[in-house]
């Protein structure tokens, strides 16, 4: 087909790796190889710069070992229960604080300015609570990831189109399919926020409470590598734990993603 | 029903529900007391909040909670020092080279919610049981809100003061240091103040891991001795202190943006 | 002065209702001594200025105020909170955006707690109804403003209520969509035999398609005039350009213009007041 002319650039072809990923690349060599020179050249106090080889053959000796995995799924359960917990908790309470104005007045405040407080001050109280086993762990994460559900949650339900609470009302919707039906996917997100927080707040509790007095858990590893001394595995779990924290917010983030992508 | 009533009314009812609020965190106090002291509680797991009440002079004096407010305070206007020096050169490279902004932001956003402050054992390798690390923790887990929000309210400037500072051919450092830096500040502050909040967050977080430094080994070393009352006493104490950082921080920067 | 609510086959009666409301600068009553009747399948329209007082009347008969005197009565059965027998829709925006055309319509249904089957069927014989085939499975985000008001009345008929009770549904939407619009609700209308009673600021839509408008005066809102609209039906919009439309149009336009001017001479003074009293 004969072309007559174009009025338009065509634009060049896109090249097959952009320069962002160049540049990303280049910076992660030049860390990388930062790194290794550090490793030998013998300026830093022995193994605090372990040499990369050195940390890789921890991470292969880590993520083959049943031992991991294992604590893994304390960690895991801790911080899900937690979630779960103080998620529900979190999100009770904000709903209430929502809806409530004189409720909202009287309690908020105590709850926005708790909020950033650190958490981890509580962990002797949560000890002699629940002793030293993972329940004291869940109980630190749990009020720990309280708060920001909260507020989050009581300042979803104020954002709440106002009109879609008329409708429910006019069509006599009782409490419970209120809260169900309109409140919370009118806040879906305000929600999923809160709970990215939350789960971010929850993750540090309960690993900072593992290294503080634990048998169990990544934390516990963690201080347990620093006291053996044993640079090379405890930066092989802290990859693998930075890794894995950022893939779970990555997919909590999703899942809010997804929604807007049918909303309007 | 007289217009003076209706407003005298509506003042009442302004102070009720803090009255409210302040009742209830009262009443609660008054009702562990009880459950306490008539035994439904075991006293060696919860003090009686009157026997908190009394420890906090003790602790106050004999802990010398003064000058471990000072240490801690001090850490933590170092850290606020270095991450607002490090943080805002960081934004704002960023910003000048979109390349390495492209690359790199989206790193720096996902470090702002990883758990940083789990590597405080390995700092503790690095600088050891000393105030450094506390400091240094403190600065690297605060950096990246700054770095992102200064990022933010450089790009953020709008585009119409942009156009002015071209209209008088400004050159590239007039038009960053006359129009973008000035107008993008009220969001580095809002950085800035993240930044403080997770600075303390961390190192009094940090100082009770470790039992190093000032407010948080203070908690750490009275539970270890057992002092229950007074670890009780101390947690309220640090409670309090972190409250007013945030009322005087928020202060500070409503101050500085009277605008909204 | 109201004129008596007439006997008949009166569906819902409002009976000497009055709502004050606390200001700031003291009590204001919005709705003063109403009084009137709606009858079994007919259309009747509430029109009124703004600030006379017809939203708030709207909430009153919806159930949705309860402090007001007076009672309203549905079928004999007094009316505190929003009644079985009435569907409300509202002016502004209020469809789910989380929802699906057919959840959105299928809500109310559900709340009864209709199985998922027959809920679907029926929403669908409503979805139909306003012209909207072949959107069941949009989102309100993918359609129009003119679109969505649509769902939201499919979905209030969806509960099938003896009287439709409607707050200036088309007032977000532009004139002709306005126009077409309000066929389809006289259409419907005119098909359910469905009794219903809309509030309006618009002269023109509410002549098009009442059997009778009652006329409110500014605040505080009393019923000044209740005309009976004598056109023929069924009526269409092309009805617009008739001559009794007209005569209609400019009859109550002569009663709203008078309170219309009253509201802004006391907005006027209102506002010279405050500004005045600050200075």
């Amino acid at each position: 087909m004969a072309e007559t002319g174009r009025l338009t650039r065509v634009p060049a072809p896109a090249p097959v790796i952009g320069p962002v990923t160049l540049l990303r690349i280049a910076i992660i060599l030049a860390v990388l190889a930062i790194w290794e020179f550090l490793s030998h050249s013998g300026w830093l106090y022995r193994d605090v710069v372990p040499s990369l080889l050195a940390i890789g053959r921890a991470m292969v000796e880590l993520l083959t070992h049943g031992e991991y995995y294992f604590n893994l799924g304390v960690t895991a359960a801790e911080v899900g229960m937690a979630l779960l917990i103080g998620g529900v908790a979190g999100v009770a309470a904000g709903i209430l604080l929502g809806a409530n104005r004189f409720l909202s007045k009287a309690f908020e405040s105590y709850l926005y300015y708790l909020g950033p407080t650190p958490k981890i001050i509580f962990f002797p109280i949560m000890i002699m609570y629940f002793g030293v086993g993972p329940e004291s762990k869940v109980a630190l994460g749990t009020l720990s990831c309280f708060f920001p559900v909260a507020l989050s949650v009581a300042a979803g339900m104020r954002g709440i189109d106002k009109v879609l609470i008329r409708v429910g009302h006019s069509f006599r919707a009782n409490a419970w399919q209120m809260v169900v039906k309109i409140y919370l996917p009118a806040m879906r997100h305000p929600i999923i926020n809160g709970v990215r927080l939350g789960l971010g707040v929850a993750l540090i509790g309960c690993l900072l409470a593992e290294t503080k007095l634990s048998n169990k858990g990544i934390g516990f590893l963690i201080i347990n590598a620093y006291s053996t001394f044993d640079m090379p595995r405890m930066y092989a779990m802290l990859i693998v734990l930075f890794v894995l924290s950022i893939v779970a917010n990555a997919v909590v983030g999703r899942l809010g993603g997804l929604h807007t992508i049918k909303r309007q | 029903m007289t217009a003076a009533t209706l407003r005298k009314r509506s003042r009442l009812s302004a102070y009720a529900p803090a009255l409210v609020g302040l009742g209830t965190i009262v009443g609660f106090f008054l009702v562990m007391e009880l459950l306490v002291q008539t035994g439904m509680v075991n006293r060696f797991i919860v003090p009686p909040p009157s026997e908190i009440l009394g420890s906090f002079g003790r602790v106050i004096v004999e802990e010398h909670v003064f000058s471990r407010f000072v240490l801690t305070l001090t850490e933590c206007l170092t850290a606020g020092v270095m991450l607002t020096v490090f943080g805002v050169a960081g934004g704002v490279l960023m910003h000048r080279f979109k390349l390495l902004q492209q690359a790199c932001e989206t790193w720096v956003a996902a470090m702002a919610s990883a758990p940083i402050v789990l590597c405080y054992p390995l700092f503790l390798v690095i600088f050891g049981r000393s105030a450094w690390t506390i400091i240094m923790m403190g600065f690297v887990a605060a950096l990246p809100p700054v770095i992102l929000k200064t990022i933010e309210g450089i790009s953020g400037t709008r585009k119409v003061l942009v156009n002015v500072g071209r209209s008088f051919n400004l050159t590239g450092s007039q038009q960053f240091w006359k129009i973008l830096f000035p107008a993008a500040l009220p969001t580095i502050f809002v950085g800035i103040r993240l930044g403080l909040i997770f600075a303390l967050i961390n190192i009094v977080g940090v100082e009770f891991l470790i039992n190093f430094g000032g407010l948080g080994q203070l908690i750490n070393d009275l539970a270890e001795r057992y002092d229950l009352a007074g670890t009780y006493a101390a947690i309220c104490f640090v409670i309090l202190v972190s409250i007013l950082f945030f009322m005087t921080l928020e202060k500070i920067e409503r101050w500085l943006r009277p605008v909204d | 002065m109201s004129p008596p609510p007439s006997p008949g086959n009166a569906i819902l009666t409002a009976d000497h209702i009055n709502v004050r409301f606390e200001t700031a600068e003291g009590p204001v009553v919005a709705v003063d001594d109403v009084s009137f009747d709606v009858r079994q399948g007919e259309f009747l329209s509430v029109i009124g200025p703004s600030g006379c007082g017809k939203s708030t009347l709207f909430n009153v008969i919806g159930g949705l105020l309860s402090s007001h005197q007076g009672v309203v009565s549905v079928g004999g059965e007094t009316i505190n909170g929003p009644h079985k027998s009435i569907g409300m829709v509202f002016q502004e925006e209020s469809t789910f955006p989380w929802r699906t055309v057919t959840d959105n319509v299928a809500f109310p249904l559900e709340l009864i707690g209709m199985a998922r089957a027959k809920r679907i069927e029926r929403a669908q014989h409503f979805i139909g109804m306003v012209g909207l085939n072949g959107f069941e499975n949009r989102y309100p985000g993918e359609l129009s403003g003119g679109m969505r008001q649509r769902v939201s009345l499919a979905r209030t008929l969806a509960s099938e209520p003896k009287i439709l009770l409607m707050d200036e549904p088309f007032a977000a939407l532009d004139e002709q969509t306005r126009l077409l619009l309000g066929d389809k609700v006289l259409q419907i209308q005119q098909q359910l035999k469905q009794t219903t009673l809309l509030i309006t600021h618009n002269i023109t839509e509410a002549v098009q398609m009442s059997d009778r408008i009652l006329v409110m005066t500014y605040r505080p809102g009393k019923v000044k005039r209740i005309v009976d609209i004598d056109l023929p039906r069924p009526r269409t919009s092309e009805i617009v350009g008739s001559e009794a439309f007209g005569r209609y149009v400019a009859q109550i336009w002569a009663d709203l213009r008078e309170e219309a001017s009253r509201g802004m001479r006391d907005e006027e003074s209102h506002a010279l007041h405050t500004h005045g009293a600050a200075s």
